[in-house]
């Protein structure tokens, strides 16, 4: 579905991916683990068009990915910012509404509001909210239900774990799965590679913009190297 | 009392005109975050373009406003296109728009001034001269148009602001330009919508001033206190810029009726140097840095 190859991204000198390819097959959830300033927000950056290579293929479904953000949102791919990025001016309601923005098919968007309220009760109780007053964790929700209001069938997502509470990060997860059973595809990127790598399918290791190592999720959790690199010394239950 | 509710009137009209040409600045500054100063030539160009609507080509009063505000949508939109484009796609500061913008300012201003000429022009009479008379206080006819024009195109933009998803969208897209294209949310397009409306309520302004005044090459410079009305209320806010602007004016007017004229402008570069260093980001503001 996705394929990325050879990938380079610069910051004037700072060169922040180094060649980097991914295959993402519809139906998975993949992830891709990696330090601080290993490159993880750069690759989705640059996926979503939000950011030029300077080298290297995008494709879609068989089609190169646009260099404009907003184009590629209409192909179906559909990017959860780091950071959440809630219109904060603006009411739960009309945030959810600018997620269905390029859409016309009223029906169907109307029944994916009433899927998004059901995945997130809280945000349906707080729909005429201006959504800048919603907790850290409503905000990630929002930022998720506004998403998927694009009705995308990628859904890149960037740590959508960090800075919550454990209980809401157990939520966070549960609906990701869920997501999943929407028919959507995953790329998900997190700190928390225990979580992630409990619900992904496959999973890569970024370090410094490159790829280092790649498999299927339960041997990259049960890797020695990886666990005393991300999981800690924590041991990895389940897989 | 009735001097007191003759100088609110007359302030509530000056201030409507200030905020028809204040919700310009703060339009842009919203999505580009930098002050456009070329808006003011822009509402220089509208006064020419009705004063000639109706001259030359004998157009109704009301026709001369719609050339005039289509004429300068026009005239923003290709401004954008070619001055500020070139910039957006190389990712330039603040600074090098505001420079452009300025150098667009100079450049248009001496283009009317070499073309046309620096000499005044008047508006051909609209309305009739006698004031309205409501009690004891007077209401020119020309201030009654300013007020009711500017309030008729002020309450559209802010039902389109609110109401309409295009609206939603340059809200959006003021908040945060990234987040906004990964909703499908063309910049391009924003900027677009935003430079012809703000364009257009420059040209109805300006048609509104050149009647009131007179019609020549410098009322940019003088527009330039719509911008003072905008920082006020806190550029890149929409209703800060109604708010400042209807602010500015009563002060004005307040200043000139009862201590002099010639305090006016001193009293108001004062409250926007004052507004600058206790609260820069204005009533409303969207934020404090950069306010150039
Ligand atoms: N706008 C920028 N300008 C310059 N350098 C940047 C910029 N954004 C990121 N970088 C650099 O690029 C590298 C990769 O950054 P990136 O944000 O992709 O990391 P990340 O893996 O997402 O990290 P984190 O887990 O902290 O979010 C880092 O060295 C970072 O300092
Ligand atoms: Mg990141």
């Amino acid at each position: 579905m996705l394929s990325v190859r050879d990938l380079h991204v610069s910051y004037g000198g700072i060169r922040a991916l180094r060649g980097v390819s991914i295959d993402v097959h519809k139906g998975e959830i993949i992830t891709i683990i990696g330090a601080n300033g290993a490159g993880k927000s750069t690759l989705l950056n640059a996926i979503s068009g939000i950011l030029k290579p300077s080298q290297g293929e995008i494709t879609f479904n068989g089609a190169p990915l646009k260099r404009e953000p907003s184009k590629n949102v209409k192909l179906g791919i559909c990017h959860v910012p780091e950071g959440r990025l809630v219109f904060a001016n603006l009411t739960v309601k009309d945030n959810l509404a600018l997620g269905a923005y390029l859409r016309t098919d009223r029906k169907k968007i109307a029944s994916d509001l009433e899927r998004v309220y059901e995945l997130f009760p809280r945000i349906k109780e707080r729909s005429s909210q201006i959504a800048g007053t919603l907790s850290g964790g409503e905000q990630q929700m929002l930022a998720m239900g506004r998403a998927l209001m694009t009705d995308g069938d990628l859904v890149l997502m960037d740590e959508p774990s960090l800075g919550l509470a454990p209980i809401l990060v157990h939520t966070v997860f549960q609906i990701i799965k869920e997501i999943l059973r929407l028919g959507k595809t995953i790329l998900l990127v997190e700190q928390n590679a225990n979580m992630a790598l409990k619900i992904a399918d496959r999973a890569y290791v970024l370090e410094q913009g490159l790829i280092v190592k790649t498999g299927p999720a339960a041997d990259i959790a049960s890797d020695p190297a990886i666990r005393a690199a991300y999981l800690g010394s924590k041991s990895v239950a389940g897989g | 009392m009735a001097q007191f509710l003759q100088q609110l009137v007359n302030g509530l009209s000056i201030g409507s005109i200030y905020a028809l040409m204040a919700v310009g600045y703060s339009l842009v500054y919203s999505i580009m975050n930098f002050s456009n100063f070329a808006h003011g030539s822009v509402i220089m160009l509208g006064a020419y373009l009705g004063y000639y609507s109706m001259t030359l080509l004998g157009l109704p009063f009301w026709l001369a406003f719609i050339a005039a505000a289509l004429g300068t949508a026009l005239i923003a939109v290709v401004l954008e296109r070619l001055a500020y484009k070139p910039l957006r796609d190389r990712k330039a500061t603040f600074l090098y728009f505001i420079i452009t913008a300025m150098g667009a300012s100079i450049f248009i201003d001496n283009f009317v001034i070499a073309t046309i000429g620096p000499t005044p022009k008047m508006f051909p009479a609209v309305f009739a001269q006698g004031p309205i008379l409501f009690g004891k206080i007077a209401l020119g006819r020309i201030d009654l148009a300013m007020f009711v024009i500017s309030a008729i195109c002020l309450a559209a933009l802010i039902i389109f602001i609110d109401y309409t998803k295009m609206g939603k969208a340059i809200q959006a897209t003021s908040f945060n330009m990234k987040a906004s294209t990964l909703m499908g949310i063309n910049t391009n397009m924003v900027i677009f919508i935003v430079f012809a409306i703000g364009g257009a309520l420059a040209g109805i302004a300006g048609v509104l001033y050149g009647m009131k005044y007179q019609v020549f090459p410098q009322i940019g410079g003088i527009t330039l206190k719509s911008f003072i009305a905008a920082v006020f209320g806190g550029l890149g806010s929409l209703p800060g810029a109604l708010l400042g602007a209807l602010v500015l004016g009563l002060v004005e007017t307040l200043v000139s009726g009862y201590l002099s004229t010639q305090y006016r402008d001193l009293i108001a570069f004062l409250i926007l140097i004052t507004m600058l260093i206790v609260r820069p980001s204005g009533i409303m503001g969207k934020n404090a840095e950069d306010k150039a």
